[in-house]
């Protein structure tokens, strides 16, 4: 099929502005992503660098205002997003394109069981008898490791541990077979052990039903555990992204690189940790130039005076540092410094 | 380097600390079964160590914090800080020795109150630990601010003002004003960004270096223990699973439940890039609760110093 080589999803020069008392928040500031079916793609990044809002966005849930879609385009499977009327994008949404949240408590809903729940998701965007309904709920909750369905569709959220809520959660986002599920930190919430279960349960979904996984998260250990591919972002954009081995064996961004050195591990035990000065600038008080170079150790003079496009290592490994890129080559292509 | 671990006096001892919290149940909210929150504790932390205390959530690490701070009062089991015992002291006697242990919490955001300024909230503990000229109080908040790396013009704003890293350091700058000599950190970096992180453990380090500090440090990373522990011991279900030395713990992890967790925990190296098979169960370690866990099991000391819970 030439259904396959369309992206499930591309993101294209999205801008994603919040207008408040003061300068405006350039919260995403123009980033491209690009999923394939079958693929887990990592979205990291710490707080307020625009993954969650990013996704929101995908999902049509920004709220605007204060929120406002500035520019770019967003495309599921060719089609274009944006320009969908909200009465469409609601048929999308649930259906073709799931999300599962960091907080499994506050997105259920404490007055239904699950079953009930999951229930109310299939028939949302589907015509299916209340048998034929049922029978795909327990299927779900099955499929999602929830022991005896048959008992357990009839639990309230505050009756499931936080790692059976998830599940939940993950059998409600499945509910319509989705081609894409976007996972804001679904398990930064979780104990270390219900974590990995949870991250062992959506590899094999994802194997088992075909899907793209979006996957936003601020856990490095994460994204090497379960990333096909990675984008790095900092302050709004994209600054690196390529495969996970791209990323973790040779990542080509300072601040890609600051983050790695930054992690704590056996293996450093008695050195000092390289600790990355300052903090993550708010988004409307971004510094010009590379939103990164008061804090980056390779910084040079033209940083603050010019903004970094994203070099081309190859591979589709790209970073947005020209200073690295000079100094360490590359294969091909162009990198260059865009004047402010 | 690795700091001695077997010489020196213990400078706080744990023997058997029992804490169990009664349930309420059914409609006449009848006290019946009991969470064995921690049951039968044993630690030592010895001057100027690093104790890492790990566990999931609800195996009862954070009790351990309090019962020490004397937050909680144990149901059984000695507590002796610095040669004393400190478990029947009463309140008036304890108080002269709270000064030597402090806390560091894990949300900087909510152990700061937000209407007083960061002067205000060091002045207290400065106060107590017996300077009372203002000009002096001044200096000495000053040098505490300094100390956690804060500019001195910090000190007459308020916590909102400041970043989660930022308002973690006046939370550490707060617990050294009344110089403690054991700090409990609980999870003090968890609900920090990435890049933060490193931050707040190097700053910790260095405390530690200068002022000759114990801490004990409560954690669900493993990464972060493994790194800054010298000591760690696994809790799980209210009991210690494995004690040892952080070096033999990770290497050579004895008791399954220490293997679980570390098979859970993602390592960054891509030649180990699985999820680890980690047992379906849900229930943490419900596999492990007849064997390794259940009563009539004892510690074992299988290395110097390495302690297991085995079968009786």
């Amino acid at each position: 099929m030439s259904q396959d080589d369309t992206p499930v999803l591309s993101v294209e020069d999205l801008r994603v502005h919040f207008h408040g008392d003061g300068p405006v928040s350039l919260a995403v500031d123009g980033i491209d992503i690009t999923i394939h079916r079958r693929e887990t793609v990592c979205i990291v990044g710490e707080s307020g660098c625009g993954k969650t809002i990013t996704a929101l966005t995908i999902m049509g849930l920004l709220p605007q205002p204060p929120g406002k879609i500035a520019g770019g385009r967003i495309f599921f499977k060719g089609q274009s997003l944006l320009d969908l009327p909200e009465e469409a994008l609601r048929k999308l949404r649930g259906r073709h394109i799931a999300m599962i949240f960091q907080e499994p408590m506050s997105s259920l809903n404490p007055v239904f069981t699950i079953g009930n729940q999951i229930n109310e998701a299939i028939l949302a965007h589907e015509t299916l008898s209340e048998d034929e309904a049922l029978q795909r709920t327990l299927q779900l909750l099955q499929d999602v490791g929830i022991p005896d369905p048959q008992k357990r569709r009839h639990a309230y959220p505050h009756q499931l541990s936080g790692g059976q809520r998830q599940r939940a959660m993950i059998a409600m986002a499945l509910a319509c077979g989705p081609d894409l599920i976007i996972a804001d930190e679904p398990t930064t919430a979780l104990d270390v052990t219900v974590q990995a279960q949870i991250l062992k349960l959506l590899q094999g979904l994802q194997q088992k039903r075909q899907m793209a996984i979006q996957y936003i998260t601020h856990d490095l250990g994460v994204v090497a555990a379960i990333a096909d591919r990675v984008y790095v972002m900092y302050a709004g954009l994209i600054v690196e992204q390529g495969t996970t081995s791209h990323i973790f064996s040779s990542p080509r961004h300072p601040y890609t690189r600051a983050l790695l050195d930054s992690l704590p591990g056996k293996e450093k035990r008695g050195q000092r940790l390289y600790s990355i000065p300052g903090n993550v600038p708010h988004p409307a008080y971004k510094p010009t130039g590379c939103p990164f170079h008061p804090r980056c150790q390779h910084r040079q003079p033209k940083c603050a005076r010019f903004f970094p496009t994203l070099c081309d290592y190859g591979e589709g490994h790209r970073a947005r540092c020209p200073i690295l890129y000079e100094s360490e080559g590359t294969v091909g292509g162009r990198c260059e410094w865009k004047n402010l | 380097m690795e700091k001695s671990l077997t010489t020196g006096k213990p400078l706080l001892t744990v023997r058997n600390l029992k804490k169990h919290f009664a349930v309420r149940r059914g409609f006449f909210q009848r006290a019946d079964t009991g969470v064995r929150a921690v049951d039968g504790v044993d630690l030592d932390i010895l001057p100027h160590q690093t104790m890492g205390l790990v566990g999931e959530s609800g195996c009862g690490k954070s009790t351990v914090a309090r019962l020490i701070l004397r937050l909680l009062y144990p149901d059984a089991g000695r507590i002796c800080f610095d040669g004393q015992e400190i478990t029947d002291l009463n309140e008036r006697a304890f108080k002269p020795l709270r000064k030597k242990i402090q806390m560091i919490f894990q949300d900087p955001y909510s152990s700061l109150n937000p209407r007083m300024t960061v002067a205000q909230s060091i002045a207290e503990g400065v106060r107590i630990s017996g300077i009372t000229a203002k000009t002096d109080q001044r200096r000495r908040i000053e040098r505490l601010l300094d100390m956690v790396g804060m500019p001195s013009a910090s000190a007459d704003r308020y916590p909102h003002e400041f970043s989660g890293g930022q308002r973690q350091r006046v939370g550490i700058a707060r617990a050294l004003s009344v110089s403690p000599r054991l700090i409990l950190c609980d999870e003090p970096i968890s609900a920090l960004d990435v890049s933060i992180q490193a931050q707040i453990i190097n700053l910790l380090k260095d405390l530690q270096d200068e002022l000759g500090l114990s801490y004990l440090f409560i954690s669900h990373d493993l990464n972060v223990v493994s790194y800054i522990c010298d000591h760690v011991c696994v809790m799980y279900r209210g009991r210690i699973m494995e004690s040892a030395p952080a070096t033999a713990l990770f290497d050579n992890p004895r008791h399954p439940y220490t293997l679980k967790l570390l098979s859970a925990t993602a390592p960054l190296k891509e030649e180990f890039r699985t999820v680890s098979d980690v047992v379906a169960s849900e229930a943490p370690g419900g596999e492990l609760s007849e064997t390794a866990y259940a009563e009539g099991t004892t510690m074992v000391e299988v290395e110097a110093g390495h302690w297991v819970r085995t079968q009786r």
